[in-house]
């Protein structure tokens, strides 16, 4: 039935994270990641961020979850190619979209793209194995 | 310039540094820590047979609140360089994982890291920088069991404006979207990119989101040499042009790749440029945002 | 198209300034050509323009009281349209869509937007076009003169072209101006001189290759050739029309293709016409070539295939495409001469030229061609006399 719905082109449902200070501290927090810029809002913007923001080891994370959050269990990641773009500020919101760009047996390759109210954050592909 | 190629050149024939024990062994304390504040409730992380996240992986190599005594990696000797050349500014521009098996919690790794590509100068729209990109591999024993490729890019900040001091807005802009995107980025960052099908590899300019030759829709581009020859120009006179002092020249430029783009050719006299003059690109940033693709008298 | 005529034309005067709205104008034109024919509105049940014109075709039904429409088209890409129009309506009286179909053009394209003005909002959607647009214009290559000087630069590199070849087609639309009251220049010839004198607009053209904005509106009135006959006006006979687009086609910058020096797009049409018709080059005793910018008379002869690629600036000297020459050209003085209205005086000069009622007439004239814009996506008709 799976394989089906991972056909070339099939979407993905969109996950929409909203960037509370709480999710990008402790997500900053547990990927053992204490640079200020992460937890410290002043610090941030004395060094000319808006914001506190959320760090890349998170977005890795995030882009593997949209997948297995569709994929299922049963799917293991194999790699996550990824250009970084804008940063993703505490009170914006991080919403994924994605597409099935290669399916070759067990092997699949999404691309997916992760924006903000600034444009894209993170832009690239994850592969998985069935 | 040519001195901090000559550091990246060595540090990269310096290979991979000395294997290193990472600070935390893979443990489900962590993965559970991760696991909730990213809000994956995949149950493969979780009871007797879980693996860690693979997206974890560089989790086990942070140094943590304290920190710890890290040893100098050659790798800091050419940030450093950097930083003294003024390119102080620092953004991640790329980031790769490759998982080649999952990982179990009381794993003990090692991780070795070894510089491999540094390009520019370039033109950014943060600033003028180098791309410096390392690649960190994990072993467990001697298994290579995960690699990371990083790519950032160190630049020189631009000089402080306040916003009211900002550059006019350049009013003749492109509509940009979804299949044209990786043309403006490219000129942002210094690249001259003509679109590639990811199929059968046929080049195509202007692109388009489908290859006319085989119907791929999987899109990548090649970055071009950055030189060409006029094939058809054109001296704008009247009437004026919003954003543009006249005279001024456009041309048609054939690219050796095979694909003809558009451009105007500056650094020279409208009445030098003929048809068949060899011509060699360059950027210019038309204000804060748009950076465009432009000629320059080249070498025959 | 078998079957099909042009039963009546009309327009307003051709100024800078027209004084009122473009509605207003698109009636005037339609009620001139409807009296031409001797059909009343209510004869009317079928309308085309082109997709730039700002006149609804149901305003303007309202305007001219019009009842029922059971056909209503616009034809696509600027003045490569005006010829389509007639296409469409033909093709509508063909398969008894409608009766009596009148295809109009009106603007105030000098008092109001002017087409040859930068407009640095041609980029700025991502529509197909915009992001066609997107590629020349942050460069500064915006307008009409220039897309079309790029092409001319290349044609004249490749067959050793000069200015003044192209400035020999402005002399001769000028010439036939000069005698056509209804003209813009009428009474005011230019010399070869005179056009190397111009100012430059984008090298390598010169002011004077280039046709001026205007103000004004011309309708046709098109309907089966047995009805026109019963009309008032002799039936200029539809043998062919055609529209016609290249492959790797651009609105007005098609640099992408192999060959720069030709009009692809007018090949298409030109074939299709000469399939249609069964004539050929040869039995054309005079043409109405669209003319914004000279450069494209020239390689419009070399497409249609009255002379061979490259040969078109021989084909031109001597008087040439003058209306005492061996292909009598746009014998009301072209768009460069009486005025721009993107391409449909042309086809009303056709019909004058059909009905033998033109103040610059041909001599005995069987059939004519008509051509509609160059550079882009276009058109053409060929005229039988009845």
């Amino acid at each position: 039935m799976r394989t089906l719905e991972m056909a070339v082109g099939t979407t993905l449902p969109e996950l929409v994270i909203p960037l509370t200070p709480t999710l990008i501290i402790s997500t900053a927090l547990a990927t053992r990641d204490f640079t200020p810029v992460h937890h410290d809002v002043e610090i941030a913007r004395a060094q000319g961020s808006q914001d506190i923001f959320l760090n890349i080891l998170t977005t890795m994370g995030l882009m593997e979850r949209f997948v297995t959050d569709w994929a299922g269990p049963e799917a293991l990641i194999r790699g996550i190619n990824v250009k970084l773009g804008v940063p993703a500020y505490a009170g914006d919101t991080l919403t994924f979209t994605g597409t099935v760009a290669e399916r070759d047996g067990d092997i699949g390759t999404v691309d997916v793209r992760g924006t903000v109210s600034l444009g894209a954050h993170a832009t690239g592909t994850v592969r998985f194995s069935l | 310039m040519t001195d901090l190629h000559d550091l990246a050149a060595k540090v990269i024939a310096e290979g991979e540094g000395p294997r290193l024990p990472t600070p935390s062994p893979v443990d489900r304390t962590t993965i559970r820590h991760w696991t909730e504040a990213m809000g994956d409730t995949n149950p493969r992380y979780q009871g007797p047979d879980a693996i860690a996240p693979p997206a974890m992986i560089q989790v086990w190599s942070m140094d943590g609140l304290n920190g710890r005594k890290r040893t100098r990696a050659p790798l800091d000797d050419l940030l450093d360089a950097l930083d003294a050349a003024g390119y102080t500014g620092v953004v991640a521009t790329n980031c790769e994982h490759i998982y080649h098996r999952p990982l179990v919690p009381g794993e003990e790794l090692t991780s070795a890291t070894r510089t491999t590509d540094m390009t520019g100068l370039k033109k950014t729209a943060l600033g003028d920088g180098y791309f410096v990109t390392w690649q960190v591999t994990w072993y467990a024993q001697d298994e290579p069991v995960a690699e990371m490729i990083f790519r950032l890019l160190k630049f020189r900040p631009r000089e402080e404006r306040s916003p009211s001091e900002g550059r006019k807005p350049y009013p003749l802009r492109p509509a940009v979207n979804r299949d044209t995107e990786f043309f403006w980025e490219g000129a942002r960052s210094g690249e001259l990119r003509i679109q590639k099908c990811g199929d059968c590899g046929e080049l195509r300019h202007p692109p388009g989101p489908v290859c006319p030759s085989c119907r791929s829709v999987k899109r990548t581009y090649a970055v071009a040499a950055g030189t060409g020859v006029v094939y058809s120009y054109v001296v704008h006179h009247n009437p004026p042009v919003p954003g543009r002092e006249t005279p001024f020249v456009v041309a048609v430029v054939e690219l050796p790749e095979g694909v003809r783009i558009v451009g105007n050719v500056v650094d020279c006299a409208p009445a030098e440029v003929e048809i068949g003059m060899p011509v060699r690109v360059t950027f210019r940033e038309m204000d804060d945002e748009l950076t465009l693709p432009l000629w320059t008298p080249g070498e025959s | 198209m078998a079957g099909t005529a042009l039963a009546g034309i009309g327009a307003t005067e051709f100024s800078k300034n027209s004084g009122r709205s473009e509605l207003q104008l698109a009636a005037e034109a339609v009620f001139a050509a409807l009296d031409d024919a001797g059909l009343a509105p209510s004869d009317v049940d079928g309308l085309v323009t082109y997709t730039q014109d700002s006149n609804q075709e149901i305003a303007l039904a309202r305007e001219v009281g019009i009842g029922d429409l059971t056909y209503f088209s616009r034809v696509h890409y600027g003045g490569g349209a005006a010829c389509g129009t007639v296409a469409h309506a033909a093709m509508a009286v063909t398969t008894g869509a409608a009766e009596v179909v009148v295809c109009y053009r009106a603007f105030n394209e000098r008092s109001g937007r002017r087409f040859g003005q930068p407009d640095a909002g041609l980029g700025g959607e991502p529509s197909s076009m915009g992001l066609e647009m997107s590629w020349h214009v942050p460069y500064g290559l915006m307008t009409p003169a220039a897309w079309v000087a790029m092409f001319a630069q290349r044609y004249m590199h490749e067959y050793g072209v000069k200015s003044e070849d192209f400035g020999r087609v402005a002399v001769a639309m000028r010439r036939h101006a000069a005698s056509n009251p209804a003209a813009w220049f009428y009474e005011r010839p230019i010399t070869l001189a005179d056009h190397q004198a111009s100012k430059w607009i984008v090298e390598p053209l010169h002011l004077l290759d280039c046709c001026q904005e205007s103000d004004g509106a011309v309708a046709l009135v098109v309907t089966s050739a047995d009805r026109a006959r019963d009309l008032r006006c002799t039936p200029a006979l539809i043998s062919a029309a055609a529209q016609g687009a290249g492959a790797g086609q651009m609105m007005m910058t098609s640099y992408y293709r192999d060959d720069m020096t030709g009009l692809a797009e007018m090949g298409v049409v030109g074939r299709k016409l000469w399939e249609i018709s069964g004539l050929r080059p040869s039995d054309m005793q005079a043409a109405i070539l669209y003319d914004h910018f000279t450069p494209f008379v020239l390689t419009q002869l070399e497409e249609l295939g009255f002379c061979a690629r490259g040969e078109a600036k021989d084909f031109i000297r001597d008087g040439g495409i003058e209306i005492d020459g061996h292909l009598p050209v746009n014998p009301h003085g072209g768009q460069l001469g009486e005025a721009y209205i993107h391409g449909m005086n042309g086809i009303a000069e056709g019909v004058r030229q059909i009905r033998g009622t033109s103040v610059n007439q041909v001599a005995d004239l069987e059939n004519i061609l008509v051509t509609a814009g160059t550079g882009v996506p276009t058109s053409g008709l060929i005229l039988t006399r009845g």
